[in-house]
């Protein structure tokens, strides 16, 4: 059992699907069967959260032959790293599955439980190919979500969104194949396995041009300025559930990426790359703030929103200190909750109102007051109040910013102030003033009430208790460090 | 002898069944359905011999004593054997319901697959040129005359004659290479020229590379390389569906078959002269197929253009294996039974729906598809996605297969450009699963009719998806990994 946990973990949800595909099940089965599978699914997260020991590298690790002639393995493992966003997978889909669950269209059931099983298993994955696969596989499920399910020009953008993480996936395969029949050069074998590769020594030459191939990859999915084309469209034509996964999850996967694999193969070409990247990560901390500032559209805003502190997340990784990581990884915990509380509540923006521009928003303050506070106090922490886990993750990384040298901290503490300012002035402009939109609107309703609370109450907790949190990945990080 | 005659059974079954149907052919009184059983039945019966016959580990020539070394029985031209039988039962099985919608089709149709097919296995044993010639020569005629079937058809028969006249001459260039291969060794058989290859300076043998070219030049003119592949979309558009499902995938891996046994046995000593210009061809072919397949409105067609680029990771395998890479050999017949899965089952679903509505498919008229017909739009997915080389298909493993063998062999430019044409294909399959997803219903709802064709394609699917995954992690049924174990085997019984 122990030793294949992780395995049911990746799998049920995919499982549930097929299961469900066969016997052709209707709507009410359907949904049992996907919110079922996801909360079993988090039991055995929790139980292996109980199980789970923060000296040790990494555990339940399980390797097998997959495909023998090329050496490919199913290779998974757990560690502190990949345990932050499993567990946020797993405390965000049964939400999600509340959110939709008026939802009628069966396509999307499935789509979703796909979906868990893709991003699930690229994070627990650490054969190389598996990983690509997990990758690939997750894709999948967006591309149909958004081209089927999406609004405004979704067709084009589902294939825009598909055409550029192909590229990038593409680039990433080709490294993946060289590095692997590196191994094979040197030892007789083939083997993707990371720990296996990790192994061999890359002349610098070679080392810069598979860097590249992964961090292309990474790049498109977090994405980091010049790469980021596909976003706000994408995140504009999305339905509410894939965005949510698509900006609390996948684009953390990118991070993952760098953090896993790019510092596991090639932690002494990183530093080469280092200067390129963290200006790159700069430049998109401020440039996509004043996109999000400039944005009249709430989910175009905070695509925005959420590339610029994906940016400020990937920042902390290239400074390199145990401030700029511990903060990272706090970060891209706490980033991931509080804006999948803010898609969500856009979501149920557009449910009442079916409209998302500001302009056309405003006076909710005075009709819906339990709307507004949840509004609020997402969007506030996504903003990074004190008091909420934002704060803590932003706060850990400006330092970690400062450590490394005093321009840089200066640059990356605009972050704070660049998102008070679009946050605000979105806020007084949607939730106070006069009405400029005549519908009926509800406040929350008990269902929705139940769905937001439980990522509020993680927000608080992580915002005032961070040492509740820190034990756990810690040792992990000073390991890592060193 | 008597043993020799149970290794040529399955030829002479197939060559039975050819002469028993174009005998009966005449009688109106047989139904379409019967020829059809017919056929299955020889082809069958065929592939059961053949898997006998595979447990046979030694090669030796066949009827020594009458033919000479005109024919060799080893496990490499079994395995293509198989391949050739199991295609066309596959190719006659999910078309099935295309005869039945089409009046033009007769007995002397499912004869001249037969007969192609066994050219084509002549061709897997043929050991001599003049031999190979004749086989090649037996193959393609009758495709020809299956190309322009439909003989009232203005494509058809305009696409017969573009093949016929196109292939003839390249047909031509095999003879004339022959001439001169015999100019300079003063024998045809395979085994004289091995022995002339690796006997004499290679500054003296100029003729004899002047020979292969040309023969080069008729290979590359069947797989439809880029310079000689004018014909394809035109002939793939022409051709009734069956047909160009049959040209696609069987007929490809016949010509394979010839190419690696020529490559691999006679010129292993001087395929480096040959590498460039392979690998000049490679370029080509994989860019010009990405852009016609790019540039296609019909799904026929596209499909046409993409197996130009599909041909093109098959170029990059055979310059990998002039280069000494070990892997290349069975990466290459790993990624004809890839593509020949997804390829078929693709035009399959096309010739499907082409019996029901008697149009030609446009990408456009794909739209609402996965509401018309989900199980159908669920199933022409995973064969995009097998085409396009998505991981968790089999299509996957088989550009992984080839990718390392460039890599290995130090093609670094060439594996990235693959990668890269690999990427723009996502785009054209893309498009159709887009096409049949993601647009609102035209027509109305039709359930899928379960019968012999959509059996067969749904199994096909299932194949692609389970050669992708699968695997060495559940015991007892075999993965893809088996098949390249199998074909390692075959190149070994290659002398």
């Amino acid at each position: 059992m122990i030793e294949n946990i992780l395995t049911y973990i990746i799998f049920l949800p995919l499982v549930t699907a097929v299961v469900l595909g066969l016997v052709r099940a209707n709507l009410t089965l359907l949904r049992v069967g996907a919110i079922g599978s996801s909360l079993a699914t988090l039991g055995l997260v929790l139980y292996t959260l109980s199980l789970f020991d923060p000296e040790k590298a990494m555990q339940f690790t399980l390797s097998k032959t997959w495909i023998q002639n090329a050496g490919i393995t199913y290779n998974i493992g757990l560690d502190y790293l990949s345990l932050v966003i499993l567990l946020l997978i797993s405390i965000l889909m049964p939400l999600l599955y509340v959110y939709m669950l008026k939802e009628s269209r069966k396509g999307y059931w499935y789509n979703m439980m796909l979906l868990q099983t893709g991003v699930t298993g690229a994070v627990l994955a650490l054969d190389l190919i598996l990983f690509y696969l997990f990758w690939e596989t997750m894709l999948l499920p967006i591309f149909v979500m958004i081209g089927k399910y999406g609004s405004g020009m979704k067709q084009y953008n589902s294939m825009k969104i598909v055409l550029m993480t192909v590229l990038g996936s593409m680039s990433m395969l080709f490294s993946i194949l060289y590095i692997g029949y590196m191994y094979f050069e040197t030892h007789g074998v083939w083997s993707f396995a990371l720990f296996d590769l990790a192994t061999i020594e890359f002349d610098a030459r070679t080392s810069i041009w598979l860097t590249a191939g992964f961090l292309l990859a990474f790049a498109i999915k977090i994405p980091l300025v010049g790469f980021h084309t596909w976003m706000a469209p994408a995140y504009g034509s999305a339905p509410t559930p894939a965005v949510v996964i698509m900006s609390a999850i996948m684009a953390k996967l990118g991070v993952y990426g760098i953090w896993r694999f790019g510092y596991t193969l090639f932690d002494n070409t990183l530093v080469y790359y280092e200067p390129i990247l963290i200006v790159l990560a700069l430049i998109g901390l401020i440039y996509y703030a004043i996109r999000a500032i400039t944005e009249d559209d709430l989910r175009r805003q905070f695509a925005y929103s959420s590339g610029s502190h994906l940016s400020l997340i990937a920042l902390g990784i290239f400074l390199g200190n145990i401030y700029a990581w511990g903060g990272s990884l706090y970060f891209i915990a706490t980033h991931a909750i509080a804006s999948a509380g803010m898609f969500l509540i856009i979501g149920l923006t557009y449910h009442r109102f079916r409209t998302l521009k500001i302009i056309e928003l405003g006076g909710i303050a005075q009709g819906a007051p339990i709307f507004t506070f949840f509004f609020a106090f997402f969007a506030l922490s996504i903003a990074g109040v004190p008091g909420t886990g934002g704060f803590v993750g932003e706060l850990l990384i400006i330092i970690g910013a400062f450590k490394e040298s005093f321009i840089i901290g200066v640059f990356t503490a605009t972050t704070m102030l660049s998102a008070m300012v679009y946050i605000f002035w979105m806020l007084q402009r949607t939730l106070f003033g006069s009405a400029k939109n005549l519908c009926e609107f509800k406040d929350l309703n008990k269902k929705e009430i139940m769905m937001l609370t439980p990522l509020v109450i993680l927000l608080l907790v992580t915002g005032i208790a961070p040492s509740l949190f820190m034990p756990l990945f810690e040792p992990g990080l000073l390991g890592a460090l060193r | 002898m008597i043993q020799e005659l149970f290794f040529i059974l399955p030829m002479l079954t197939v060559l039975a069944g050819a002469m028993s149907l174009m005998l009966l052919s005449h009688k109106k009184s047989i139904s379409l359905k019967n020829f059809n059983f017919i056929a299955l039945f020889f082809l069958l019966s065929a592939t059961v011999f053949e898997f006998f016959a595979l447990s046979n580990e030694e090669s030796f020539y066949l009827f020594n004593s009458i033919f000479g070394h005109s024919f060799i029985i080893d496990k490499f031209a079994t395995i293509f054997d198989i391949m050739f039988t199991l295609g066309a039962t596959l190719t006659l099985l999910v078309n099935s319901d295309y005869f039945k919608s089409r009046s033009y089709f007769s007995g002397e149709y499912f004869s001249l697959i037969l007969f192609s097919v066994f050219g084509m296995m002549m061709l897997a044993h043929a050991h001599e040129l003049v031999t190979a010639f004749i086989s090649l020569e037996i193959a393609s005629l009758s495709v020809y005359a299956l190309v322009g079937f439909h003989k009232t058809k203005r494509v058809s028969s305009e696409a017969m004659m573009k093949y016929l006249i196109l292939g003839s001459l390249t047909g031509a260039f095999f003879m004339l290479g022959t001439a001169l291969i015999y100019g300079a060794v003063g024998s045809t058989s395979l085994d004289a020229i091995s022995l002339y290859v690796n006997s004499t300076p290679v500054k003296e043998m100029s003729l004899l590379i002047v020979g292969a070219s040309f023969i080069m030049v008729t290979i590359m003119f069947k797989i439809g390389a880029v310079p000689f592949h004018s014909w394809i979309l035109d002939v793939y558009h022409g051709a009734p569906y069956p047909i160009t499902m049959f040209m696609a995938s069987t007929f490809k891996i016949a010509i394979f078959a010839i190419a690696l046994r020529l490559y691999l046995v006679n010129f292993t000593s001087i395929n480096y002269i040959w590498t460039e210009m392979l690998q000049v061809i490679t370029i080509l072919t994989l860019l010009g197929g990405s852009w016609l397949a790019i540039s296609q409105t019909l799904v026929k067609r596209m499909l046409a253009g993409s197996s130009i680029v599909h041909s093109g990771y098959l170029l990059i395998g055979i310059s990998s294996l002039g280069l000494g890479s070990d892997m290349a050999a069975p990466a290459i017949m790993f990624y004809l039974l890839a593509y020949f899965l997804s390829a078929v089952g693709a035009f399959g679903i096309l010739s499907f729906i082409a019996s029901q509505s008697r149009q030609q498919m446009s990408y456009n008229d794909f739209k609402g598809f996965a509401v018309r017909r989900p199980y159908m739009a669920l199933m022409m997915s995973i064969f995009m996605l097998s085409l396009a080389g998505f991981p968790s298909t089999i299509g996957f493993l088989g550009k992984f297969y080839i990718f390392t063998a460039a890599i290995e062999s130090g093609q670094i430019l060439l594996a990235g450009l693959g990668i890269m044409t690999a990427f723009i294909s996502v785009y054209y399959y893309f498009k159709l699963i887009a096409m049949m997803y993601f647009y609102p219903e035209i027509g109305d709802v039709k359930i899928l009719p379960i019968n012999i064709s959509t059996v067969i394609i749904a199994l096909m699917a299932l194949a692609v998806i389970w050669g992708g995954i699968g695997t060495s992690l559940i015991p007892f049924i075999p993965g893809a990994d088996s098949f390249i174990d199998l074909a390692k085997e075959a190149i070994d019984s290659l002398q």
